[in-house]
């Protein structure tokens, strides 16, 4: 029962980090039709702006969250005018094509600016083991699952109950719909960029502070992306949902089946899912009527 | 007038077979030796300490006068430790910059990647960052290797912890990356286990670029492991040792010599362990502090930041070329090179490493490796066994 529970617990970290980075893969993907495949290089350069941060100005956890988080949006609007808003109107493929281009340059614009040595960045918070019963938790893994919770909670505000966030869903909807109903298009595209920059900043501190800070951060984003297929693509609270599953499905593969099984396990369930139910658990089935 | 243009035609004529009877590389006042390094991607703190340590040997060597007059230049090609381009790299170094011989020489893959032109063009080449059995067996004439084996670093170290420490109900644990490297890390575990009669409590193997080890180290600990061959390295070591303090776990480590290098400490040290480290090359006596002066006067500030063990030993192994060169006196070609190289005994590297000698069936030195173990708070290594050789006697 202990094996399970530290399994569990340690899947369920995990699966908030992946939760939390495939909550921004949706975010862009429900506002703009694409899947943003420099999510995983935001998270690692929201990642190293926090470690800057906090070495020059030694802030504990929240000030530094609450520093991070809008220069992080500000980055994602800048991404988002730079690269992405020329690109209006184009085929999806070659907004994907320059979202991949956009994670070449952040992968090497990080390594010129911090260096290839990876860090340890406890993020401001204590190192001290604490106890839920008999499980044992860092402070930064529990910090990790009470995010996700926060962040699911916010989403769900946001799309459900504010004018940007129905807008958003509108725009996911039928794009040309929302914007003869005057909803501006670009505007819900730069805020989609812009709040999934901040999720990204939230989830790469967290990260970071759980298995270090270094140049292959930007790995996680393909790693979460079993935990977006799970969820369904255009399903913000879905993603979240599909990243702790796939932590803890990794963590049990790897725990009860055996080695290397982890790594592939996340993947097997990407096959799985797109055969059975392509749109997710939690996706829009789209019915097209021939 | 006619005479004189005779007399000139006929110097110009022996000057340029003088040098055609020399290999490429070699003029009357320089030797060029080729670097092929990780100078970008997650790896290049390696490549830059190399460079780093050719460039201080080279500049030491030519204050002293060069190699019989002759000064030695460095040419650094990147390789991003990617095979396929070590080649290219090696290639635009032969055929561009006409190199005499190769100095830094990337990893594993990418030294044999690059085995066909060092063997084509006979370049001499000291390896000095990937003493792999792949390189130096089967031998190949030109090329000399400096270090030991990942087998005999991780048997010398558990042998150490059996016999020095004496765990309690000591149970054995392997983690490893499942590729060549790890192959190694537990033909060294494999031997421990079976010549020193001790419990192997789990082995497992993991993908290379994992973060996350929560799910092994917790069946490390159902196994009841206190002793672990760790071959994580890095920020992946760091993660196990991380994992293992949150679960309480009572360890002696046994870890990579990549472990002892500043980065990896400071990522490791807080978790608490005061892990071992097996390595080829000094990390804290009198060697390095005399390298570290030497770097300080001829080197940047920058330059000197990047130093870790890569310097020392590439520092070495130009030492032990231009050694070599020299013992051909004014007529240098590679093929004397070779011989040379061939005949070195004993040389000694100021406690860098042990002495080196290439006269043997391998052509390998540096067999010989140090224990050591890491004080966490103050993020230092002791030494705890001198340089000794842990090879199987075969």
């Amino acid at each position: 029962m202990d094996f399970f529970l530290l399994l569990l617990a340690t899947g369920l970290v995990s699966g908030a980090a992946y939760g939390m980075i495939a909550m921004g893969f949706a975010l862009i993907y429900k506002a703009t039709g694409v899947v943003n495949f420099a999510q995983g290089e935001l998270v690692m350069l929201t990642a190293y702006i926090a470690f800057s941060i906090a070495a020059s100005l030694n802030l504990s956890f929240f000030p530094l969250v609450a520093v991070t988080v809008p220069i992080a949006m500000v980055l994602g609007l800048v991404l988002e005018r730079i690269f992405i808003r020329p690109m209006l109107g184009e085929p999806i493929f070659a907004i994907v094509m320059v979202t991949i281009g956009l994670a070449v340059i952040i992968r090497g614009v990080t390594i010129m600016i911090w260096g290839p040595d990876p860090f340890d960045f406890p993020a401001g918070l204590s190192t001290n083991v604490v106890f839920i019963g008999d499980i044992p938790f860092y402070p930064a893994q529990l910090y990790a699952l009470g995010a996700l919770a926060v962040l699911v909670a916010a989403a769900w505000f946001f799309l459900h109950r504010s004018r940007m966030g129905i807008a958003m869903r509108a725009v996911a909807a039928n794009e040309k719909a929302a914007m003869l109903m005057g909803i501006g298009v670009a505007r819900v595209h730069a805020l989609a960029w812009s709040l999934s920059s901040a999720i990204a900043a939230v989830a790469g501190i967290l990260f970071a502070a759980n298995f270090k800070l270094g140049p292959d951060l930007w790995f996680q984003g393909l790693k979460s992306f079993p935990a977006v297929i799970l969820g369904g693509l255009d399903s913000v609270i879905g993603a979240a949902i599909g990243g702790l599953v796939i932590g803890v499905i990794e963590n049990m593969a790897q725990g009860y089946l055996g080695q290397g099984l982890r790594e592939i396990a996340g993947f097997v369930v990407i096959v799985l899912v797109l055969m059975i139910r392509p749109y997710g658990l939690f996706g829009e089935r789209e019915i097209e009527r021939v | 007038m006619r005479m004189k243009s005779l007399v000139l035609g006929l110097a110009a004529l022996l000057m340029a077979s003088s040098a055609h009877a020399q290999d490429p590389g070699v003029t009357d006042t320089e030797i060029k030796i080729g670097d092929v390094n990780i100078l970008t991607g997650p790896a290049s703190f390696i490549g830059r300490a190399v460079s780093v340590g050719s460039k201080l040997a080279a500049t030491e060597i030519n204050e002293a006068g060069g190699v019989n007059g002759r000064k030695i230049v460095i040419a650094t090609e990147d390789d991003g430790y990617v095979p396929a381009r070590s080649f290219q790299a090696l290639k635009k170094l032969i055929e561009v910059d006409g190199i005499f011989a190769l100095n830094g020489t990337s990893g594993t893959a990418n030294v044999l990647a690059m085995m066909p032109l060092i063997e084509e063009n006979n370049l001499p080449t000291v390896v000095t960052t990937a003493p792999s059995e792949l390189i130096y067996d089967p031998v190949r004439p030109p090329v000399f290797t400096i270090g030991a084996r990942y087998q005999d670093a991780f048997f010398g170290q558990l042998k150490y912890i059996h016999e020095n420490l004496e765990p309690e109900n000591a149970v054995y644990g392997l983690i490893r990356q499942d590729d060549d490297f790890g192959v190694t890390v537990e033909q060294g575990y494999d031997r421990a286990i079976k010549e020193l009669g001790v419990k192997d409590g789990i082995r497992l193997k993991y993908k290379r670029g994992t973060t996350n080890f929560s799910a092994e180290v917790v069946q490390m600990r159902a196994a009841g492991v206190n002793v672990l061959a760790n071959g994580a390295i890095i920020a992946g070591a760091a993660n196990v040792l991380s994992e293992a303090r949150k679960l309480g776990m009572d360890l002696q480590v046994a870890a990579v010599w990549s472990e002892d290098m500043p980065p990896s400490v400071k990522l490791a040290a807080p978790a608490g362990y005061p892990y071992l480290v097996a390595d080829y090359v000094a990390l804290n006596d009198e060697a390095t502090d005399a390298f570290h002066k030497l770097a300080e006067k001829y080197l940047s500030p920058d330059e000197v930041g990047a130093i870790n063990r890569y310097s020392y030993i590439t520092y070495v192994g130009l030492k032990v070329l231009a050694k070599a060169m020299e013992g051909c006196g004014k007529e240098l070609t590679r093929a004397c090179t070779i011989e040379q190289l061939r005949k070195i005994k004993d040389f000694d590297t100021g406690g860098l490493t042990a002495p080196i000698s290439f006269d043997n069936e391998k052509q390998l030195s540096g067999t010989a490796l140090k224990i050591y173990q890491l004080d966490p708070a103050t993020q230092t290594f002791k030494t705890l066994v001198d340089f000794t050789d842990y090879s199987p006697n075969e």
